[in-house]
Parts: structure tokens; C-alpha cells; sequence
């Protein structure tokens, strides 16, 4: 087919359409942007390469359309990944793929059939195309537009103590300014609540997310609460790059989530945890627990229990009393490429589980060890009350 | 007063099935034309150069749509996917036999012979609202689709006893040569080698190499509309240039002949000599001036001329005698103004809609 320009656009856009609508619905359904930001992407490279490329070629083979669209899958992912739209792989590649096939069924079936000059036009489509250009111009603007509608409010919070505890009820982020501190804690009622670069200094637990959803703490550091650190209940979330500093208490725990596990995955990533009873710890969850520093617990360093999943990866747990890596309660957990160190025998409490491991599997669970270095522990690992330990090397 | 088409061959033919999808009854269009078979003359001259496989593709066929084009029919009738394989490579081309089935079919089911009238047009004359063709009644929408104007035999092969036009039924003798250098010579050639001949090739110029008979671009508005706002004399040169003789790259072209070289059975000469048989693979006559009708619309309606070629609008219509309420257009070879690739099955379907879009357009029809 020798396309002109505009018919090529055209093309393009009208065979869009079917993938535009299909990705206006999934947002819906799945109440997230990813579709109709993979499909506006879709636009916009494949328009961007039309101007640029295509229109170079005075001919266009059936069967370029193979490598074609090989290279605008590859530029579209490589955008997504650029922009962090977060679309699960899977699913955006099997949205172009959807597009892909529409435009190959349409171009090469439907467009001739419903306009008998469609190759002699090239791939123009008179008003059907206007139409086609209108429709998509219009649903990834409104959709745009509903988008932005929906952007959470970015709320700043000044250099400065504020007296909490400070409670958030609504979506929306928080963002502390340099030196921005919150005294008597933070509690998160709200779906969708990002708290970034905000030191909390005291109260019950230091921050506490109850039933929510979304939940992003990034950046954070806690120190001086009565309880937990970061004290999560039926909540998914994402912790990253925080601080805890629990010396001094030493029956709270630096970061605890519980009972999330039908909310998907969350995730503890690039945390210092500093005292406490237990510096990490998840039941009955899905978390993963990866480049984080714990130190000086007096329970133990990481703990997986009550049933919880989830990868200790890349950690550094040194100091625990006890225990390092615990594994516990019919929980799966797959430990890898962690560093423990110096962990001290729990002498005191006559527990044998307690004599100091490196890492320890409890009561029917199942750990998989994998690459870690287990170093200055009384007893590197074991497995007690049924418990398996898989160790690969 | 209707809609004729003057020309019963596959041009006209092509046209035919456009308005029938556009939605004129049988009926509402009159044929005008001395044969029922639309691929008859075609049918002759294909076997005359025993020719095997058609130069055009998958969508060279007379339907108004290119989808579903003879690789998508071929694949079902055969259950094989290796036709449609073959088509987005640009492999396919579909036999004689296929393309000559096709236009039985396509005869038999869209009404076509109930539109033929027997009759040889010799005249259109232009009056109030429409065209009178030569008392056979006036018509608002005329497409003439004469076909070519005979063949063009060379002054110096007219009295000399070797020669046959190649479109002309032949044997071939133990020497042959072979004048012309596009598409049924390069046939002619391997025919002649396989019957076990001597093949002399006399041309003035060197065949370009080309898979279809244009380059692609000028099949559609890409090339067409830089085409269209050429200058007069400017797009007379680029017609000469795109009309040149051609046949397709290939190793079953290049094969057998660079064999024959090898084997002393295959060369190339400047002039004629002293060969058993002259084939004269030189084509067709060219221009309005050698076909009867047109040579005499031309001069009692006083139409623009350019060199051999009647002045068109982009969709082949005459402008001199095409408005809101009328419409005279011209299809097939003499439409080359339009369509440089006029004489093809594309060609007839692009004229064929133009001519479509005229009719629907028309107030009063």
C-alpha cells in the first residue's frame, strides 16, 4: 500500500478506535489509568513515527507490518517504562497487540470494503477518517480530563513542628517541606494517601494506615513512638526510603503489617529500622521486604508469619537478639542474597529457637534460602516444628 | 436517460461491477458492445503469448472492492494459507485459469448480461443534459471504455512474411526474433527457448525492471496527486518515462535467458536479420488518434490534447463535457492523462469509481 500522510494517520487513528473504546471500558472496570495512558501512548508513537518515518516509505509491503510493529511496541514500552506509567507488561503488550490486529484486519478487510477507494486514496478515509480523528482526539482528551479531575491534591507541609497526631481523610498527597516535622503521629483513614519527606516524632504509633488502600510513605522517618513505628492494618501499601529509629522501645515494632493479605502485594523497600522488639514484620500478608538495614532488635530482625508470603531479599540485619531472618507460622518465605550478621544468642529467655540464628523457619513453614551471607551468628540456620529450609548456594 | 458504459471488455467490465455495488440495478446501465465475453480479447492475446501467471497481484481482479482480493479467495478454495502468505510478501500472482474464473463467475452473477447490448458505439455527440451515442439513444452518464486501438505492428514488419504480432496466434521456428523489450517479449523470449529456438531480441531501449507496470505509488493519491498537478508538457514527459517497456525482476526471468546466453541460444542484436520468424512484441497502438470514436470526439467537441493523449480531470472525466447534471469519462488505455497505470485492472477500478462518485453526485439522475 503507498499511504499518503493523512491517510495514514487516518488509518491509524480509525483502527485506534476499537482499542480506545476497549480502553476507556477498562479503565472503568478496573478503576485504574493504565489503559487509556497505554493507548493514548499508542497514539502518539505510532503519529510521531507516521510523520517522521513512515511517510518516507512511497511503499509499504503486507509484511512490514511484522517489524513495524515490533519497533512501536518496543518504543511504546521503553515510554512507559520513561514516564513510569505503571501498566502491567502482560496486559499493555496484549492491548497493542489487540491494536495491532484491528489495524491489520481493518486495513486490509475493512477499510476496502467500507470504502471502495481505499487504496487508490491512500488509506484516506474522507469523512469516516475526520470522524475516526474527532472520536479519538476527543475520548483521550476527555478521558485526560476526567484524569486530571481525579489528581489527588498536593498538600505542602512547612518547615516546622506541627502538633498531630495529624489525621487524613481524604485522597491526596502530603508533602513535607525540608524540616517539616509532625509530633504525636500521623493516622491514614483515606484511600490513596501519599506521605513523602515527613519526620514524625512521637504518638501512639508513629504513623498508622487502617483499612485503606494505596497507601504510599516514601521518604518518611519516625522516631520516639509509644508502640509501632509504622503500624499497618488491612491495608495495602508501599513503604520506600524511610527511617525508623525505635531506641528505646523495646516492644513495639519498627515497621508491622497485618492481615492485607487479600490486597495484593505491598512492599518495605530501602528502610533503616533501628531497635524495637521486631525491626519487620508481616502477618497474614503478601510483602516483599528488600534493601532494607535493621539493626539492634531485641525479638528479631525480619520476621514472616501467620501465614504470610513474601521475598527478604537484599537486606542487611545485624545485632538482632535472637533471631535474624524468622520464617514462621505456615508462612512461605523465599530469603535471598540477605546479609546477617552478629546476631546474639537470646541466653536470658532459655528458648533454644533463640540461641542466635542467622535465619530460622518455625512451626510448618517453608524458607527458601538462596545466596545469603550468614556471618558472626551463633547458628547460621535451622528449622524447627516442621519447618523446611531449601538452601541453594 | 441513464448511465452507459461504451466498451465491453475488462474496463469496462470493472466500471460495470463499481456502479452495480454502488447500487444501480442492471437495468439502469446500458453496455455498449460487439463481444459478452469481457476477457475475450484479453483471453486471446494471453494465449496467444501463452502466458501462465498474471503480472498483477492479489487485488487484480474486477471488483469494486480490493478486499476480498484473488489470494483470500484462492486460500479458502484451496484451504491452504500459503496464497496469503504469498500476498503479503508480494508473491502472488494469480494464474490465468484463477483470473479468467473470476470473470466468468463475476459475469454470471451481477447481471451483466442483462446491461449488454450488441452494438459498436462509432460516434458520441454532446446535446442538452446529456450524450447521444450514435442513435442508440441518450444518456446523462457516459464512460467509454474503448480498449486499445489495434496492434501496433512496426512500418518495416507490415509486408514482411516472417512476422506475426506476438498478440497473434503462433508456432515458433528454429531461429526467432523477438522485437519489443517489455512484458510480451520477455515472454515470447522464454517461449521461444523452451520450444528449443534461437532467440535474437532486437529493441531500441533496455527493459526497465519492474513488478507491476508503474511504480506502486502512482496505483494511489501518493503518487497520483504530485502526477495530477504536473504541467502539461511536464506530465507528457512522465508518462513516457512510466510507459516504458518493462517486465518483472525475477530468476524465472533472468534464469533460462542467462542458461541461453551461456548456450549461445539467446542474444541480444540491434537490428533485424536473417531469423525464420519475427515476432513483433511491440504492443498496441498508442494514442487517441488511431481509435475511431475518440479520434472523432476529440475533434467535433474540440476537445485539449496533449501529444497522443486526451486531456482528463484526476478521475478521468472529460472536463469540457462533464458538469453537476452529466458526466463523459474515459476508462482503460486511453485514461493514461489520469492513471498512468490505465490499462490494468487497478486502473479500471479506480476509473470505475471515479465514474461512480460522478453518478452519485448527480442531482437529477
Amino acid at each position: 500500500m503507498s499511504y499518503t500522510l493523512r491517510g495514514r494517520i487516518e488509518s491509524r487513528l480509525a483502527a485506534l478506535l476499537p482499542v480506545v473504546a476497549s480502553a476507556c471500558v477498562l479503565t472503568a472496570v478496573l478503576d485504574r489509568w493504565w489503559p487509556v495512558q497505554v493507548a493514548a501512548l499508542m497514539a502518539g508513537v505510532g503519529l510521531l513515527l507516521d510523520v517522521q518515518v513512515y511517510d518516507r516509505l512511497r511503499y509499504q509491503p503486507a509484511w512490514a507490518a511484522l517489524p513495524i510493529g515490533a519497533v512501536e511496541l518496543g518504543i511504546m514500552i521503553g515510554v512507559m517504562r520513561l514516564l513510569g506509567i505503571a501498566a502491567p507488561l502482560g496486559e499493555a503488550i496484549a492491548l497493542f497487540a489487540g491494536g495491532w490486529l484491528s489495524a491489520q484486519l481493518l486495513g486490509h478487510a475493512g477499510f476496502p470494503l467500507l470504502r471502495l477507494g481505499y487504496a487508490e486514496d491512500g488509506g484516506e478515509l474522507g469523512r469516516l477518517g475526520i470522524v475516526s480523528v474527532l472520536a479519538v482526539a476527543v475520548a483521550l482528551t476527555s478521558a485526560g480530563a476526567v484524569a486530571y479531575a481525579g489528581l489527588r491534591p498536593v498538600v505542602h507541609l512547612a518547615a516546622g513542628v506541627h502538633q498531630g497526631p495529624l489525621v487524613i481523610t481524604r485522597r491526596e498527597i502530603l508533602v513535607g517541606e525540608p524540616g517539616a516535622i509532625v509530633r504525636g503521629g500521623i493516622v491514614i483513614r483515606s484511600n490513596d494517601v501519599t506521605v513523602k519527606n515527613v519526620t514524625v516524632v512521637g504518638g501512639e504509633n508513629g504513623i498508622t494506615v487502617n483499612s485503606v488502600r494505596g497507601t504510599v510513605l516514601d521518604g518518611v522517618s519516625v522516631s520516639g513512638a509509644k508502640l509501632d513505628g509504622i503500624h499497618v492494618r488491612l491495608a495495602g501499601i508501599m513503604i520506600k526510603n524511610c527511617t525508623v529509629d525505635m531506641h528505646g522501645n523495646s516492644l513495639g515494632q519498627g515497621i508491622d503489617i497485618a492481615y492485607n493479605m487479600d490486597l495484593g502485594m505491598s512492599m518495605v523497600e530501602g528502610c533503616t529500622v533501628i531497635g524495637g522488639m521486631e525491626g519487620i514484620t508481616t502477618h497474614s500478608s503478601m510483602t516483599d521486604i528488600v534493601h532494607d538495614k535493621v539493626s539492634g532488635t531485641e525479638l528479631r530482625g525480619i520476621s514472616v508469619t501467620e501465614m504470610s508470603m513474601g521475598t527478604v531479599m537484599d537486606n542487611e540485619v545485624s545485632g538482632a537478639l535472637g533471631i535474624g531472618i524468622y520464617c514462621n507460622d505456615r508462612s512461605m518465605c523465599m530469603i535471598e542474597h540477605n546479609t546477617v550478621l552478629d546476631t546474639r544468642a537470646d541466653v536470658a529467655s532459655g528458648n533454644p529457637t533463640r540461641r542466635g540464628f542467622g535465619v530460622l523457619a518455625s512451626f510448618q513453614s517453608q524458607a527458601s534460602l538462596r545466596g545469603n551471607q550468614l556471618s558472626s551468628n551463633p547458628v547460621p540456620m535451622g528449622a524447627v516444628i516442621n519447618s523446611e529450609i531449601a538452601a541453594t548456594h | 436517460m441513464g448511465v452507459a458504459v461504451v466498451g465491453s471488455g475488462l474496463a469496462g467490465f470493472t466500471a460495470y461491477q463499481a456502479l452495480r455495488k454502488g447500487g444501480l440495478a442492471p437495468e439502469e446501465i446500458t453496455v455498449f458492445g460487439t463481444q459478452d465475453d469481457p476477457a475475450g480479447a484479453f483471453r486471446r492475446r494471453a494465449a496467444a503469448i501463452r502466458q501462465r501467471r498474471m503480472r498483477s497481484e492479489s487485488d487484480g481482479h474486477c471488483l469494486p472492492a480490493t478486499f476480498p482480493g484473488l489470494a483470500v479467495r484462492s486460500a479458502w478454495r484451496r484451504r491452504s494459507p500459503v496464497p496469503l502468505v504469498s500476498s503479503v510478501l508480494d508473491r502472488y500472482h494469480p494464474s490465468l485459469a484463477e483470473f479468467l474464473a473470476h470473470v466468468d463467475g463475476l459475469r454470471e452473477r451481477s447481471g451483466w448480461e442483462r446491461s449488454l447490448r450488441a452494438a459498436r458505439i462509432e460516434r458520441v455527440q454532446a446535446v442538452d443534459g446529456g450524450f447521444e451515442l450514435d442513435g442508440h439513444g441518450r444518456y446523462r452518464h457516459v464512460l467509454l471504455a474503448p480498449g486499445q486501438p489495434g496492434l501496433n505492428m512496426p512500418e518495416e514488419l507490415r509486408d514482411d512474411p516472417r512476422a506475426v504480432h506476438s498478440y497473434e496466434p503462433h508456432e515458433y521456428a528454429a531461429t526467432v526474433t523477438v522485437v519489443g523489450a517489455g512484458l510480451a517479449a520477455a515472454t515470447e523470449w522464454l517461449n521461444a527457448l523452451e520450444a528449443g529456438a534461437e532467440v535474437i531480441s532486437v529493441r531500441r531501449r533496455e527493459p526497465g525492471r519492474r513488478v507491476l507496470n508503474v511504480p506502486r505509488e502512482y496505483f494511489s493519491r501518493r503518487g497520483l496527486a504530485a502526477f495530477h498537478h504536473l504541467g502539461a508538457g511536464e506530465r507528457a514527459a512522465r508518462l513516457r518515462v512510466l510507459l516504458g517497456p518493462s517486465f518483472p525482476p525475477g530468476a524465472e526471468w533472468d534464469e533460462p535467458l542467462a542458461r541461453a546466453t551461456a548456450e549461445g541460444r539467446f542474444r541480444v542484436e540491434p537490428a533485424l536479420n536473417g531469423s525464420a520468424q519475427v515476432i513483433s512484441a511491440t504492443g498496441f497502438l498508442r494514442g487517441f488518434q488511431h481509435d475511431p470514436l475518440l479520434a472523432r470526439l476529440v475533434r467535433e467537441h474540440g476537445l485539449e490534447t496533449v501529444e497522443s493523449w486526451i486531456v482528463l480531470a484526476p478521475d478521468g472525466s472529460v472536463p469540457a463535457l462533464t458538469d453537476a447534471t452529466r458526466t463523459l469519462a474515459l476508462a482503460g488505455v486511453p485514461a493514461q492523462w489520469a492513471f498512468p497505470a490505465a490499462d490494468t485492472l487497478a486502473g479500471a477500478r479506480y476509473f470505475g469509481h471515479g465514474f461512480l462518485r460522478r453518478v452519485k453526485a448527480c442531482p437529477t439522475r
